[in-house]
Parts: C-alpha cells; structure tokens; sequence
C-alpha cells in the first residue's frame, strides 16, 4: 500500500468519529501545553536568575579577601594571610587568570557645595579598570597620571543631603526615581573629600581640643559610571595611590605616634579582584586559591546553585506535565481500542481483501501517531497563546518591580521537543492496540455481524 | 515455480484438495466439520458447492481461501500449498489471486463505491489514476457507473452487491470466491447477481466457486459438489443439461 494511500484512509477513519477524535486530540493539548508552559516558567525562571546574576557584576570575576571573616574592609587579624603585592604578583602568575587588581576601602565624605555625601570610596589600579568591567556613563574613567579624580557610581548622587537642613536627612535612604534630577552634579572640578564624617554639620559651639579633624582635600569628578545593578552604584573610585596618600596626611595629623603601624597597613589590600579568562575556570582557580588559606568567592558560585535549583524545578514542573501528558497517553490508547473494536469487521473485510499485515498495523499506528502530532501542534499554538498572556497580563500585575520580567519563555527546541515528544506519545500508545488489530482473525472478524 | 511445475499444475486443476478435514474442538467434544474432501477445480470452470447449514460448506470454502487452517490434508491453488502460509504470504496471495463475494456485501461504509471497488488495488500499491481508471470500468460493467461516488448506506442490497461483485472483479483474479452471494436479496434480484457474476467469470476465463444452499443459484455452475456432513455426497455435472435445456 503507497504512503499516500494509507495517510489518507487514516486521515478518514479520524474524521469517522469527529467528536472522539477531538476530545482525545484534546487530551494531548492539555498533556503538551501543560509541559510546555511548566517547563516555559522554569526556563524563565533561569533566565531571570541569569541576568539578574549578570547584572551583580561579571561572573568571570573572583573575589579575594584576607581570611574568613574578612570581608570587613580594613579589619584583618593577626596571623591571617596578607593581601599585598606579592600576593597579586601570585595570583598573577596562575594560568587562565587575565587580570589581577587590589583595592582598598575607604568610607569618606564628599562635599559638593552645600551638599554631602557618605560614600564607600575605593582605592583602585586606574590601568585595570576596564579589565573588571568598569564602564562608564559620562565623564571618563580614571586616568593613571589622575592626581585627584574620582568617578562615581550611577546612583551615588541621590545619596547627597544637605547637613544644614535635618529633614533632608532620610531623602538617600527612600529609594528615588531615576528620573528625576539628582541633587547634586558631580561631575564638579570644586569638590571636597573628607575623612572628617562631621564635615559641614552644626558643630558644637566649642570645638574639642583633643580632636585633630583630618583637613579636606580638594579633588574633581570627572566621570559617573554605567547603572551595574549591584554595589558599583554606590561606590566612588579614587587611584588607589592618591588615596593611600590622603591617608597618609589624615593619619599624620590625627596620631603621630602610629604612623608607623598605619604605613604598613597602607600598603596592603582590602580585596583582590581576579579576572579570569573564561567561566569554565572560575571554578578552578578559586578552588585553588581557596586552598592557598584565602577567603574567595565569585558569583559562579551563584551561578552554580541557581543552575541546582532550577534544575530541581524544571524536574518537579516538567513532572507535572508529565502526568498530564501520561494521561493523554492513556486517552490515546482508550481511543485505539475503542476504533479496533467498532472495525473489528472492518479489518476483517480489508484483511480477506489483501491488505498486508504490516499495513494494517501502520494504519493504526498512523492514526494514533496523527493524534499526536495534531495534539502536539494545537498544544503548541496553544502555549504560546498562554505565555503570552501571562507575560503580558499576568505579569504586568504579579511583577511592578522590574519592568519586564518574563514569567513564560517557550524556547524554540522546548516547542519543537514537546512536538515529537507528543507524536511518540501516540505512537506508543497506538503500538499494542495496532498490533491487536493486526493479529485479529480475518474469519472472526468476517463473522462479527 | 517452474515452468515444467505449472503445466502440470494447470493440466490437473488450479484448485487441488487432497484429503481435507477439520476437527473443532468445543470444550472436550470434537465436531468433525470436514471429514475427508478430496477434489479438483479446473480453469475456468464454475463449481457450486451446496449443502445444507451445518454440513461444512463455509469451513471447506474458508480453508480455500487461508482463512482457516485444515487439520489435516492439504489445498493447492496454482500450484501453492496455502495450508503452510502464514499470514502475510496469504495477504500477499489473496492481493494477486483470490478475489471475494460475500454474503452481507462488506463494504466499507465510509468508502464510496469506487473506492471500495479499487480497495484491492490500493492494498497492491497501485496509483491512483490507474486504479480509479480500473475501478470506474468494474463500475461500469456492473451497471453503476452513476452510483460510483454513494456511499453503501444510500444503495440497495442489490446495488451493493453488484459493487462487490466488481471489487472481486477489479483486480482480475484468478480464482472468485463466492459465500452465499445471493442470501441476502430477493429473488429477482439473486437471479440478476448471479447472471452478472457468472458472465463476468466467463468472459475471463476465471474460476468461481460458489457456496450455497439455494438449488437456484447452484443452478448457475458447470458442476455442482453436494456435501453433507463433512463429506462430498454427489458431484453433479450439469453443463449438459443446461444446454440441452437452452435448445429447447
């Protein structure tokens, strides 16, 4: 029998029995649509948690601090391993790592006019900068012959109040709209910097005796950086040398007698930032440095657990679907049964008529494998109108916070999976009640009345 | 085959039956549908077989046509032993040889009349131009040429069975077989069935075998093979008769 020939008489027997057809048919929308939409929000899950890991920085990055616990800047204890140049020098010289800088912390006042602000100002190597993703928005960057530049995060100038008028106080701290215009500019050739935290404010009318104030330095904005997301907007960053300067002078006015203990602080690091060349050896490299007795860390690790969780979530949503999918199957198979049933004679008549064993079975198989993939297609047409509507109605309600979180993401190959996944469904389902059909007796079947 | 093979084949008959029986079992009693049958049909020759219900006619006519297997003995149609076939082979054979009539018509209802007349042809792999050409000239040979596109529910008994005729007819076998062609339709229109299918086997030489309990339609065959309980009880030659009949 020619392909054609057995499509069509296929084709034919499904459209004998519409309502029975349909109602299986839809079983397999329902079984597929529902595997593609868990399996759609679970992949929009990963791909939320990726950006939203991409936007805290860049995960090529490893982090290095002095030891556990050494995350606080400036705090490292005795007998804990030192962050200094021999040790970038170390980390420099391990394979696949692209760039290694040190950087210090320090929290200082910036005095733009009438208007201050508390910010985390950060030594860096200017050369490396654009190594660790450090872009900028307007301005520049820092440049290394920089004597007395900063560049500031994206968000840092909301962060600016006036000391003089106290209700002002809370404004940074409210969260603001990113249109609006921040209160200061600075990108400002006048600005001070100031280790002095009391900078500006009402001092008490008698000043203490016993308390050196650190004398501001007089340096300029030259450049706000790209919005990173993450804890780059509120950073400045100053040459690390300059800054290693500043305190320098500020601790020779404060308190000559540990000048020396403060030299030797100076020329170590808060924290080292390893580029690496590819995300494969993240992994590696931190591994490794971990083992040398230094804290490190890196957004891979993130990235690692995400990847468990979605995963376990993908297993649990998928597995939902299945059931459903399982279902149809079943409904599938039922139908099957049923058609053999109500053509017992039927085969009979086309078996006594010559048709071969093998084209029976392929009759019936075909037409549960035509349930399928007709399933399959509707399902498909019918999950991408679901996603839609989730992300574009539901979503709109369930996610004020970000502008356009996608809830559903079908991804080509799922659509195109579920498709065949469906058709195999049928196929399977079909074989049993295909092979009965084949195996029926032609004379039982003739004398079925 | 060889050719030395089929010669001898054809000399001594297309359909051979050598010692035929069959024994059913019903729970521990037997029934002896076919006791002993031997017999030979000849090219082109129309054999009746008449008996009453119950004497075995339907069983001998199901192992002809590999249907059922015999318990013993064998059937040789053109020179194949169908006895040792298994399923596919004997859809294979059925597909070129063997061409059916039945009693309740058994035509599939969701078929036109054409295409259930060139089934048989779809079964073989013929294209469908060329077997809708074929189907259309049985159609018309039958008379229902302007029936060829109703579907079976919207036809008579008689109608439906002339298009079973032509389903038999189409694919040109070499042997018909024919159950109780006429049971089912009144007399008129038995006499016209028979006329059609007994004049479409002549015209090309085909064998038909007829089973029946009606005398009138044995009444058609060159030789009539009377069976009764299992075992041939009379072979009738009748050709003669009929046409000293026709003289007068």
């Amino acid at each position: 029998m020619n392909k054609l020939d057995l499509l069509q008489m296929s084709l034919q027997n499904l459209r004998r029995r519409k309502a029975r057809t349909f109602l299986t048919i839809l079983g397999v929308v329902i079984g597929t649509a529902s595997i593609i939409i868990m399996l759609s929000l679970s992949s929009a899950m990963e791909q939320n948690f990726k950006e939203q890991i991409a936007r805290m920085g860049s995960l090529t990055v490893i982090d290095v601090y002095s030891g556990a616990g050494g995350e606080m800047p400036g705090h490292a204890r005795p007998g804990e391993l030192k962050l200094n140049d021999e040790t970038i020098a170390e980390f420099s010289s391990l394979p696949g790592v692209k760039a290694v800088m040190g950087l210090q912390y320090s929290f200082m006042r910036v005095v733009a006019g009438k208007m201050v602000g508390d910010i985390q100002v950060i030594g860096v190597e200017p050369e490396k900068l654009a190594d660790f993703d450090y872009e900028i928005e307007t301005g520049r960057l820092l440049l290394p012959s920089d004597k007395d530049t900063l560049v500031f995060g994206k968000n840092l100038a909301y962060d600016f109040r006036n000391p003089r008028l106290s209700n002002e106080y809370m404004t940074g701290y409210m969260g603001h709209d990113n249109n609006s215009k921040p209160p200061v500019e600075l990108i400002n050739n006048k600005l001070l910097l100031t280790a002095d935290m009391q900078y500006g404010e009402r001092r008490p009318s008698l000043p203490d005796p016993n308390n050196k104030t650190p004398r501001p330095h007089e340096v300029r904005g030259v450049g706000i950086l790209k919005e990173s997301g993450d804890e780059k907007d509120y950073q400045a960053l100053i040459n690390i040398a300059v800054l290693r300067k500043i305190k320098a002078e500020d601790s020779k006015a404060i308190d000559r007698e540990n000048r020396t203990k403060r030299n030797e602080l100076d020329k170590q690091y808060d924290n080292i930032k390893i580029k690496v060349a590819s995300m494969e050896e993240v992994r590696d490299i931190q591994k490794h440095i971990q083992t040398l007795g230094y804290q490190a860390s890196s957004l891979s690790d993130m990235l690692e657990s995400m990847k468990k969780t979605s995963r376990t979530m993908q297993a649990i949503l998928g597995g939902i679907g299945a059931i459903s999918l399982l279902v149809a199957a079943i409904g599938i198979a039922n139908t099957m049964v049923m058609s053999i049933y109500e053509r017992t004679r039927e085969i009979g008549i086309i078996k006594v008529l010559g048709a071969d064993m093998a084209d029976i079975r392929r009759m019936f198989l075909l037409e549960a494998a035509l349930i399928g993939l007709g399933g399959g297609i509707l399902g498909i047409i019918f999950s991408y109108g679901v996603s839609w509507i989730l992300n574009n109605i539901a979503g709109k309600y369930m996610a004020n916070m970000a502008e356009s979180t996608q809830i559903s993401i079908i991804e080509p190959q799922l659509a195109l999976g579920a498709l065949i996944f469906a058709t195999l469904i049928g196929l399977v389902s079909g074989y049993a009640p295909a092979h009965r059909a084949m195996k029926l007796s032609a004379l039982e079947a003739i004398r079925s009345e | 085959m060889t050719s030395g093979k089929e010669t001898k084949v054809i000399n001594s008959g297309i359909i051979q039956i050598d010692k035929l029986r069959k024994i059913y079992r019903l729970g521990d009693e037997k029934v002896i549908a076919l006791d002993n049958i031997s017999l030979q049909i000849a090219r082109g020759e129309i054999c009746c077989i008449l008996g009453p219900s119950g004497s075995g006619k339907s069983t001998l006519l199901n192992m002809m046509a590999g249907l059922e297997k015999p318990s013993r003995g064998s059937i040789i149609i053109r020179g194949h032993e169908i006895s040792r076939m298994n399923e596919n082979q004997l859809a294979r054979f059925r597909q070129k040889y063997i061409g059916f009539v039945f009693q309740s018509y058994n035509l599939l209802p969701t078929l036109t009349a054409l295409e259930n007349v060139s089934l048989p042809l779809t079964f073989r792999g013929v294209k469908k131009g060329v077997r809708d050409k074929q189907a259309l000239k049985m159609l018309t040979a039958v008379g229902l040429k302007k029936h060829r596109n109703h579907k079976p529910a919207q036809m008579s008994g008689g109608q439906q069975q002339r298009v079973g005729i032509a389903r038999a007819f189409v694919s040109h076998p070499t042997v018909i077989f024919a159950d109780e062609p006429t049971g089912n339709l009144d007399s008129k229109t038995s006499s016209e069935v028979m006329q059609l299918i007994v004049q479409m086997a002549r015209q090309n030489q085909q064998t038909l075998v007829i089973v029946t309990h009606d005398a009138g339609v044995a009444a058609y065959a060159d030789r009539i093979v009377h069976i009764l309980d299992g075992n041939i009880a009379q072979i009738e030659n009748i050709t003669e008769t009929r046409e000293m009949k026709n003289e007068v």
